[in-house]
């Protein structure tokens, strides 16, 4: 038993290494490094914290090295008594983020905004292990701790720039709406743990299905609640409407680099999560009699899906500020990533329909680190980050221009750049998933999806005319660091490599997605359940009250 | 002697839940929303331990699923709290308000 | 008996937390919380998880309700103001928001019939017993029951040994993010007038500061 805890920790030696560099940053920082003016502290340990992150980054790939299974990555297993789900998408989506932590780690050198470059550094790091550990968890007691653990270190770091008040009240807020999300996430938990006894996400899955008498969340009140709740917790976490009136203070109030790691890591993980609890878990109430209208959470979903991408659009529009432009098109992104949601849901015994979602979130994340570089490099020279402030800059920078170009087509979704194909596979999978009856619904949503793509195109082209078609306006642009260079330039190429050519893309993402914890078991004619059906706890009924 | 029915610790969960879900809805004080919070956070844990209670856990469960539930929430709690005090301190420090609704020159 | 009393902490812990969430002064809000959280120890010791009542008073009691004082005392909020008040229209709406909520609450609670396999919730009216000698009762229960600190304790280290790690990491980050974020930057000044003037100058740095975005 021993042995086999001590060959488990094997796979969980990225995490080790992430929690105790962001110690050793610390240290570093009031050890060696007291006394030193901040931007030299910042500089190193921006240095010492990449070092880290590559090394985290080396260490995901160990169980691969040590050759345990097969060729094609790690096999699905549980590891530390099911707490932790290890498997490929796991550990690529480790490795993805931090991939992107790097880049975040190498923005935040950009210009010295903090006093506390270690914590910062620490902070960091620990957002990163709560964001692999949140992908990992398969259990509800570690999701809600590395859930909490990812937000709670995302409230303070959003808070760094403390020269600027509005860092602060973005900080603010971004706590005040977060804590009371999440204690209501917790308040439909408890209720969770009542109906199905156990906090496993696969043994709720077999504990809910047999229980059906009726199908879905009919004639069930308190499961509807739960579901509720915990959409409640889920939608704030992913910025989702009408969760979402802190993302874009907290966005535009964090340094930039804080709200490329909101935009991406964090939506990232969370994204992965709900979808993990909702088809893993919950998928026994997705909907009555397989009627989307009728009692189930894939009906709320379509409404929150809705309103999430129309409303992030429209307030898109209204914005003269870079970063807060880009927090309501992510509020948009993630209404469209709810449709796809709703499509594994539907889909029949497929287990790869989970494949566009998380290309989906991998091309957003790419674009997004892009554009908030640009956002980075504005406020490094300006110190503001409106959208005038990129005027003339194809006059200055064209290369430049042109690959930001690249990433706000890929935002909008033009053919060509990988956003295109995002959007295609996850509309084309919701309409070519599930059956008859539930067309009409995904006809809509798509459509509605297509209409706010288009509307899109309108804000994401101010960028575009600023860039491009404006005279150079105020203090010119310094030239950018060497880490916005490549974040920028980096994260276009991906866009239009992909873009394209996505086929090597959608095959590892459709390989990654064929995996247990995109199964509903309700969809599913494999082996029994492991978990019998006393699994968990057995309210007993009184004999008074029979 | 008779034992107490179950709902009615669930009951009494709901009702301060609720409670505190008042509080955050009707306080703009920052402070006084951190404590609404507890309210609920608490509300919580009684429903966790009465499940847990009232129950026979299964062959595979843990025999303490609730109460290691419970302790962990009250781990997260005590964490967001001390976080929620450093945040408002620090906008007091620059704003000399504790008022959620003052908060608001970022809005759009 | 054993009604009476949960009736009459029920009540107290309904009154406590109503008058957390009502009172004007936020240090009375405060010292009701500190009821509210001793009544639901209180609660606890009545589901039978004293271990679980001691955590609950030492943590809330003695940490979280204390840091909640230092927040008050900081932010010299003590005698209750215009921002404490809670105004009547919100009290109104939100009132009917939170009442129908509970009402939701109670009936899916009581509505609860239970479906294959598992009783409904109104159903259950007794616990299961602990003592060996009920059918039901397995031994691991009854060592939870009994022994509960003992049986946390072995469950951290081996089932719960992941969840108490990552509590590990989040509490290292709630203490070094806090106390980063309440420091003071910049050599710190405990003179009045030193105060002032930073404070005039914070508010000339925050008028040339960016002009925040409206819509």
């Amino acid at each position: 038993m021993s042995s086999e805890l001590l060959f488990e920790f094997v796979y969980f030696i990225p995490e080790i290494v992430l929690a105790f560099w962001g110690l050793l940053v610390i240290l570093l920082d009031v050890a060696l490094l007291r006394g030193r003016p901040s931007e030299t502290r910042g500089k190193i340990l921006g240095m010492v914290s990449l070092v880290g992150a590559i090394l985290a980054l080396v260490s995901v790939f160990v169980p691969d090295m040590l050759s345990f299974g097969s060729a094609t990555g790690a096999p699905e297993t549980s590891i530390f008594f099911g707490a932790i789900f290890q498997g490929p998408v796991v550990e690529r989506f480790s490795a993805f983020i931090i991939i992107l932590l790097m880049f975040v780690i190498a923005l935040s050198t950009t210009w010295n905004f903090t006093e506390h470059w270690g914590e910062y550094f620490g902070l960091l790091f620990w957002t990163a292990v709560g964001m692999i550990m949140l992908i990992a968890a398969e259990e509800l007691v570690t999701l809600f701790l590395t859930l909490e653990l990812m937000t709670i270190s995302l409230y303070i770091i959003t808070a760094f720039e403390k020269d600027l008040n509005r860092s602060s009240e973005g900080a603010l807020k971004y706590f005040v709406y977060g804590s009371v999300s999440s204690a209501l996430f917790l308040f439909g938990l408890s209720l969770l743990y009542g109906l199905a006894g156990t906090t496993r996400l696969s043994a709720i899955g077999a504990v809910l299905e047999p229980q059906q008498s009726v199908a879905g969340l009919g004639r069930n009140i308190a499961g509807a609640m739960s579901v509720l709740l915990i959409l409640v917790g889920f939608g704030f976490k992913i910025s989702a409407v009408p969760f979402h009136q802190w993302a874009p203070d907290a966005y535009e109030g964090a340094p930039a680099p804080v709200s490329a790691w909101l935009a991406t890591g964090s939506k990232l993980a969370s994204m992965i999560a709900l979808t993990k609890v909702l088809i893993q878990a919950l998928g026994a109430w997705a909907s009555g009699d397989g009627n989307l209208a009728s009692p189930g959470w894939v009906g709320i979903l379509a409404v929150i899906a809705a309103l999430t991408m129309t409303y992030g659009n429209f307030a898109a529009l209204a914005q003269k500020n870079l970063k807060r432009m880009l927090a309501y098109s992510s509020i948009a992104h993630a209404g469209y990533m709810l449709v796809g949601v709703m499509a594994v849901a539907v889909a029949a015994g497929s287990r790869v329909a989970a494949g566009p979602i998380l290309f989906y979130l991998v091309v957003y994340s790419v674009a997004n680190i892009g554009a908030f570089a640009v956002a980075a490099w504005l406020f490094r020279d300006k110190k503001t980050d409106e959208i005038e402030d990129l005027n003339g800059l194809f006059a200055q920078y064209p290369f430049l221009a042109v690959c930001t170009l690249l990433l706000m087509l890929s935002l909008i979704g033009i053919p060509g750049v990988a956003g295109f194909w995002g959007k295609f596979f996850m509309f084309s999978e919701a309409l070519t998933q599930g059956e008859d009856k539930h067309r009409l619904t995904f006809l809509w949503l798509v459509g509605l999806g297509l209409m706010n793509s288009v509307i899109s195109a309108f804000y994401y082209v101010r960028v575009l005319r600023a860039m491009f078609l404006r005279p150079s306006t105020g203090a010119p642009l310094k030239p950018p660091t060497f880490a916005i260079r490549v974040a920028v330039i980096g994260s276009a190429l991906v866009v239009i490599i992909f873009g394209l050519y996505p086929t090597p893309l959608t095959d590892e993402t459709d390989r990654l997605a064929d995996s247990r914890i995109f199964d509903s078991r309700l969809k599913h004619t494999g082996p029994a359940p492991k978990v019998a059906l006393n699994g968990g706890l057995q309210p007993v009924a009184s004999p008074v009250g029979k | 002697m008779h034992d107490i029915p179950l709902t009615w610790f669930l009951i009494f969960a709901s009702a301060c839940f609720v409670i505190g879900l008042l509080g955050v809805l009707v306080r703009r004080n920052a402070i006084a929303v951190l404590m609404a919070i507890e309210i609920m956070l608490n509300a919580a844990n009684i429903n966790i331990i009465a499940f847990w209670r009232y129950s026979v856990p299964g062959p595979e469960e843990s025999p303490v699923s609730g109460p290691m539930l419970a302790i962990f929430v009250i781990t997260i709690a005590a964490a967001e709290v001390a976080v929620g005090i450093g945040l408002i301190l620090l906008c007091y420090r620059r704003r000399a308000s504790a008022d959620v609704d003052q908060y608001d020159s970022l809005s759009g | 008996m054993n009604q009476i009393l949960f009736g009459v902490i029920a009540t107290l812990g309904v009154l406590a937390a109503l008058g957390t969430v009502l009172a004007r002064n936020l240090v009375h809000a405060a010292l009701f919380l500190v009821a509210f959280f001793f009544l639901v120890a209180c609660q606890f010791v009545m589901l039978e998880a004293e271990f679980l009542a001691a955590v609950q008073v030492l943590v809330y009691i003695g940490a979280v309700a204390i840091i909640l004082m230092f927040g008050i005392m900081l932010t010299r909020n003590i005698q209750g103001d215009d921002t404490t008040t809670v105004s009547k229209a919100g009290f109104i709406s939100g009132g009917l928001a939170a009442a129908g909520l509970l009402a939701v609450l109670v009936f899916g609670i009581l509505d609860d019939e239970g479906r294959t396999g598992r009783a409904g919730w109104r159903d259950v009216t007794t616990r299961p017993a602990v003592y060996p000698v009920a059918a039901r009762a397995s031994a691991e229960q009854t060592k939870a029951v009994n022994n509960m600190g003992f049986v946390v304790g072995r469950e951290l280290l081996t089932r719960y040994l992941i969840p108490f790690e990552v509590a590990g990491v989040l509490l290292t980050a709630a203490l070094v993010g806090a106390i980063a974020l309440a420091v003071q930057d910049g050599p710190s000044t405990d003179d009045p007038a030193e105060r002032a003037k930073k404070a005039a100058e914070h508010t000339a740095a925050a008028e040339t500061e960016p002009q925040l975005t409206s819509a």
